[in-house]
């Protein structure tokens, strides 16, 4: 090629050529991080985001957000490390949020006919947007770690509390106190899922009472910190451009 | 006045950057396809799906799979070896323009790639949740495996195949070697193929409950992490990119 060359016409057509571009990039980076994040966070603890009786004080609220800022912390280190673009942990929730709800609608409710109001996603949308901005506040990596790993586990319980907390009102069914979210689960059998595999309220923590669910978004926040600085250093290595040596 | 005459002729006659109905037509065949084949599960699941011993089973599952891999292999055959056998020999001779075009071109590829992915690792990955944990299975060849594991993964895999060796054979910017990133998105997401083997060994040995967080299931996170080597081909496409525009931006 020639380097005296233009490969457009005008700096009218170069300003076009490359807003198509940030489209193009914009809709496939939404599209195969959604399908990473997706697949991961399905696997590591969407059991506990897809039914309401799985979301309890403790195993729901301490797994979730350190499962969630993995992807968050990674495309965040090469949108705003590299392109200073301020939103890629909520870019990441918004695309895991569309798999979820578009999944939810389609499949849980449209295969196999569940009500939505049992297989709702978890609310991550605030802790994210809290992750974007103590990054573009501070431009460090420390803080945002630090800071923005913690708020992450703290803000999950609180974000999702408006949606959660009717189903968690407590209800007497045969002589047994339950809550509603636990009777909707006996109510629509999951034969290939059944209660012993159900991992709810384990543990002693519970006899703490109302004790609970703080204590595990704390825990949650500090697993986070540490997951927050693994995944950067992932998100590096992956947004490397490096080429094997042609032969 | 001939040679500009002839210079504006040659101009209309150029075929465009970005020819959008490549994309469009990318974009909707996914979803005409994945639309049609979520209405097959909705119809034939649940009336020839339960049971994998009762002969309508063998009728609208069984057969749909031997289907499905025939043209899978065929189209992956087809598709890969015309990429191949049709490239570029010059490529480092190409014109600013026409790189930039084959850019564009590269870029229905991802798009597309981005689709099949949402489709194989959201879409019907998912779905498998739900139908397993409702449905109790008694084969690997479940209504759902036929459609998550050996029809989604294989087209995400055709798809990011051909991504791939379209850059390969036609783009300068990756004649230098491999990208490392590159292989790392279309390679670890194919792992994910494999792996089912692991996973329904594991189902038929362990327990044919479906608990979506068991360990047996971290193969596919492991492979589907590698999602995110497509930061390191947008690192990439953007330096490749920004040389062209460069200087008519500046």
């Amino acid at each position: 090629m020639s380097a005296s060359q233009s490969a457009v016409r005008s700096r009218a057509e170069a300003v076009k050529v490359s807003r198509t571009f940030d489209w193009l990039i914009c809709f496939t980076l939404f599209f195969v991080v959604l399908g990473g994040y997706h697949v991961h966070f399905m696997l590591v603890a969407g059991d506990w985001d897809f039914w309401v009786d799985w979301k309890d004080r403790r195993l729901w609220v301490t797994v979730l957000p350190i499962m969630a800022i993995t992807f968050p912390a990674a495309v965040q280190a090469v949108l705003w490390w590299r392109y200073r673009i301020a939103f890629g942990a909520t870019f990441c929730v918004m695309g895991l949020l569309f798999g979820e709800w578009v999944n939810r609608y389609f499949n849980f409710w449209g295969w196999t006919y569940f009500p939505i109001n049992f297989c709702f996603p978890s609310q991550l949308i605030p802790a994210a947007i809290v992750l974007d901005v103590i990054l573009l506040m501070s431009n460090s990596l420390q803080l945002t770690a630090v800071m923005g790993g913690l708020a992450f586990g703290l803000l999950f319980y609180p974000s999702n509390w408006p949606v959660i907390a009717p189903l968690h009102q407590p209800v007497e069914y045969n002589g047994m106190v339950m809550t509603l979210a636990d009777l909707l689960g006996y109510h629509y059998i999951r034969t290939g899922m059944p209660e012993y595999i159900r991992m709810v309220e384990k543990g002693t923590l519970r006899t703490f009472g109302k004790d609970v669910a703080p204590v595990s978004a704390f825990f949650s926040g500090f697993v986070s910190i540490i997951i927050y600085f693994l995944w950067h250093f992932f998100g590096r290595w992956f947004g490397s451009t490096a080429f094997t040596t042609a032969s | 006045m001939a040679a500009t005459t002839e210079s504006v002729k040659a101009d209309a006659a150029e075929a465009p950057l970005l020819n959008k109905r490549n994309l469009i037509f990318a974009v909707a065949i996914y979803c005409v396809f994945y639309a049609w084949v979520r209405w097959y599960e909705g119809v034939y699941g649940w009336s020839a799906g339960l049971d994998s011993f009762a002969p309508e089973f063998e009728t609208y599952w069984m057969n749909f799979l031997y289907i499905e891999f025939v043209l899978e292999v065929s189209t992956a055959g087809i598709l890969w070896g015309y990429l191949w056998k049709s490239r570029d020999r010059k490529v480092m001779s190409i014109t600013p323009r026409e790189e930039l075009r084959r850019h564009f071109h590269h870029w229905v590829w991802l798009v597309a790639y981005g689709v099949a992915i949402y489709f194989g690792a959201s879409y019907f990955t998912e779905q498998d949740g739900t139908w397993h944990q409702t449905i109790v299975r008694d084969t690997d060849f479940t209504p759902s495996h036929v459609i998550e594991f050996y029809l989604s993964y294989p087209v995400y895999i055709i798809t990011g195949g051909g991504a791939f060796l379209y850059a390969k054979t036609r783009l300068p910017t990756y004649q230098q070697g491999n990208s490392i990133q590159y292989m790392v998105a279309t390679v670890g997401p194919f792992m994910i193929l494999p792996n089912v083997g692991l996973n329904e060994w594991g189902h038929t040995f362990w327990f044919m409950e479906e608990l979506f967080v068991a360990p047996l299931h971290y193969g596919f996170v492991f492979f589907g992490w590698s999602a995110l080597g497509v930061l390191g081909v947008v690192g990439i496409e953007v330096a490749a990119i920004a040389k062209l525009l460069k200087k008519d931006l500046a």
